[in-house]
């Protein structure tokens, strides 16, 4: 047991930051308040991400056939960490390196591997994830979107709902139902450009680009671009969204913008006795998510991790967030409405969505009941 | 950054949890509040745990281990302070019992060979048989007593070896109320699968799911939190540790009583052995108040100017 870094980790952390102090330009606070699904953020990431590939920071933890270097995967989580905090300068490629690529790459055929791994270590390919649908959100199994075998292609005909990046993606992991069983799930990796498909963007208070409605309109998918066996979606599913819950490590974020509306606080001579318990409990909070955080990833660089723990460190994640951002509320109310630093709304934006996204907090409650309690029905 | 046992810890937790497991079941038709066992006390301390912290190639990360397992038993046995705080002093004989300040409980106090006393500012280290002590009858499930003045036989320690002290006290703290909330939702989780209301397990219930997984969570994450600091020994980790598992502490109580209904309200029914030494660990040192000061200081520090309006940090 060690809660330490290595010296080659501390050394991985100062690379990032300092590639971050080189890379990112002057205005970039205020492009990053603007979500990672902008135009603009989705345009700063195709520069950065090459840059970040080129730096070999992109995927260090893929094959070296795929760009990458075998790193472990403790390295490409402390690259996350720095990246979070800094407001997530690879925008919505980080979809790409922290989960659907490693899905891709534990259940991709070659030809698949080398089609959409080589893309993303170029940095500058987008993608989205069409899982929720208007009849099932964290129910994913109540899906109706349909691909049905027609000769060795099939034809898609559905609905996918709040769909993050998906105006800009040119790809999408998409979720089809293929069969009569409940779990007869198979997923699918379309090109976005495919017809019959349409995409609406929703407006909504998380940010411009964020949530969409994909319309799929007997849209072609050929067989050779379905992900692992047909109906046995839902195990992909299932690998994806442990990697998922914990690929996002939203605590830096937290802190950052906790340690800014203490600074705001203090210089205005406001951070009273009260305030300092409120930050402190805030703090614990975010340093007991991070804990979780770090067991599940130490769970995954030895084998997969379990359900459970990403589960329930994602819950201390959602509950780390909502402190944070309740202590703006509480302390620092003109932070949330004003520019005077917008990484905190940007902070709100994205804390808001911690207890919905990969599945509701009531999920990983239920999923931490069954796996790690052993209760259920 | 590993959060598995190495193999010497194994080794280390195979041999302690051996030692501990005959006493891991409640005893049968208990009728006190508190069971502490001088028996087990003294086990473990002539198997030489006690010293885990100054043994080759262990260090104080390997006694939080230990802290953590004791205190999931349901017989209380006093290890934080032995382990951790006693490798720091002079002829300090265990148990040894470490009051925060007069006139407050104490735990183990009636059971120690040693105290050691904050008061004042300053610490102090005295034999218990020259202290006079109070014994307190409560339905606290720890032997508990109260100090009224320094003893006269006490030595006064250096300020700096108080902050050392006072560090490890609070991550003994922590790593105990870890595996105290760990015990008490394991015993709520076995109820909870028995019980039987409405035709079906009350565990079956996903109001009662959802708050157990809370509760879960609540007590992993302390878990984590007191051994990071233990392996640290960083005033901010100790700070927080600490914090975090006092302010947890209030829900797992709560609901593990709650999902107890009546049963858990008896003494023949364990979950008190758990509960009711949480309540202890709450307040000590000052609660969470003085922790989340403590945090925040080591986070946000003041100007000697503020902190010096400000009214003395609680011990």
């Amino acid at each position: 047991m060690d809660f330490g870094w290595s010296e080659q980790q501390d050394a991985l952390r100062g690379k990032v930051v300092e590639f971050l102090r080189d890379h990112l330009p002057d205005g970039w606070q205020d492009i990053a308040a603007l979500s990672p699904g902008s135009q603009e953020v989705t345009d700063f990431s195709r520069e950065f991400c090459p840059k970040l590939a080129e730096a070999g920071l992109l995927a260090s933890h893929w094959p070296p056939e795929f760009g990458g270097r075998d790193a472990p995967a403790w390295d490409h989580f402390i690259i996350g960490e720095v990246m979070w905090e800094a407001g997530e300068p690879r925008g919505p490629q980080y979809y790409n390196v922290n989960w659907i690529g490693p899905t891709i790459l534990h259940y991709g055929n070659e030809e698949q591997k080398a089609q959409h791994l080589c893309r993303m270590m170029q940095g500058d390919v987008i993608w989205c994830q069409g899982f929720s649908e208007p009849s099932g959100g964290s129910d994913l199994a109540a899906m109706r979107t349909r691909a049905e075998r027609d000769g060795d292609r099939y034809r898609i005909n559905g609905q996918k709902i709040w769909t993050s990046y998906a105006r800009l993606a040119e790809f999408c992991f998409l979720l089809a139902r293929t069969g009569a069983g409940k779990r007869d799930i198979s997923v699918f990796l379309i090109p976005m450009d495919r017809p019959g498909i349409t995409v609406r963007p929703i407006e909504s208070v998380v940010g411009d680009g964020d949530l969409h409605e994909v319309f799929f309109d007997d849209v072609e998918a050929l067989e050779s671009e379905r992900l692992g066996p047909e109906g046995k979606g839902w195990d992909v599913v299932r690998y994806s969204l442990n990697f998922e819950r914990v690929g996002i490590p939203r605590y830096a974020l937290a802190l950052r913008t906790l340690h800014a509306a203490v600074a705001d606080l203090e210089a205005s001579g406001s951070f009273t006795e009260t305030a300092r318990l409120a930050a402190a409990l805030a703090m614990s909070s975010c340093e007991a998510a991070r804990m979780l955080v770090y067991e599940a990833v130490d769970q995954r660089s030895k084998s997969a991790p379990g359900t459970g723990i990403a589960s329930m460190a994602r819950y201390a994640v959602v509950l780390a967030e909502r402190q944070v951002a309740d202590f703006v509320l509480d302390w620092t109310p003109h932070l949330f409405v004003s520019e005077t630093n917008p990484m905190v709304a940007t902070h709100h934006k994205r804390a808001i969505a911690a207890g919905l996204a990969a599945g509701a907090a009531e999920i990983q409650l239920n999923l931490v009941a069954r796996d790690m309690l052993g209760l259920g029905t | 950054m590993d959060f598995d046992f190495s193999e010497d810890q194994q080794m280390l937790m195979t041999a302690f949890e051996g030692l501990l497991a005959p006493w891991t079941q409640a005893p049968q038709g208990l009728h006190g509040y508190t069971v502490y066992s001088a028996e087990l006390q003294a086990e473990i301390a002539a198997a030489g745990f006690m010293e885990i912290a100054a043994q080759p190639g262990f260090s104080l990360l390997d006694a939080a281990l230990l802290v953590e397992a004791g205190a999931a038993c349901p017989v209380s046995v006093e290890l934080a302070s032995s382990m951790m705080i006693a490798p720091l002093l002079a002829n300090a004989e265990g148990p040894l019992a470490v009051a925060s300040a007069l006139g407050q409980p104490v735990r183990y106090l009636p059971v120690s060979q040693s105290v050691c006393l904050f008061h004042d500012g300053d610490v102090w280290q005295a034999p218990v048989a020259s202290a006079q002590i109070e014994v307190l009858d409560s339905v606290a499930a720890y032997p508990l007593g109260r100090l009224a003045r320094v003893p006269n036989a006490a030595s006064k320690l250096s300020s700096d070896l108080a902050g050392t002290i006072r560090r490890r006290a609070l991550i003994g703290i922590a790593a105990e109320a870890a595996g105290l909330m760990r015990g008490a939702i394991d015993c709520t989780v076995a109820y909870v699968r028995e019980r039987q209301q409405f035709g079906q397990p009350l565990g079956h219930f996903q109001a009662i799911q959802h708050r157990l997984a809370e509760s879960a969570q609540l007590a992993r994450a302390s878990r984590w939190l007191a051994f990071r600091a233990a392996d640290s020994e960083r005033e901010s980790d100790a700070a927080t540790a600490c914090l975090y598992a006092q302010e947890s502490m209030r829900k797992v109580i709560t609901d593990c009583h709650q999902f107890t209904g009546a049963m858990g309200l008896t003494l023949e029914w364990p979950l008190h052995l758990w509960t009711y030494r949480m309540k202890v660990l709450q307040g000590e040192f000052g609660g969470k108040g003085a922790q989340a000061r403590r945090l925040a200081q080591s986070a946000w520090p003041e100007t000697a100017t503020e902190a010096a309006a400000l009214p003395e940090m609680a011990m």
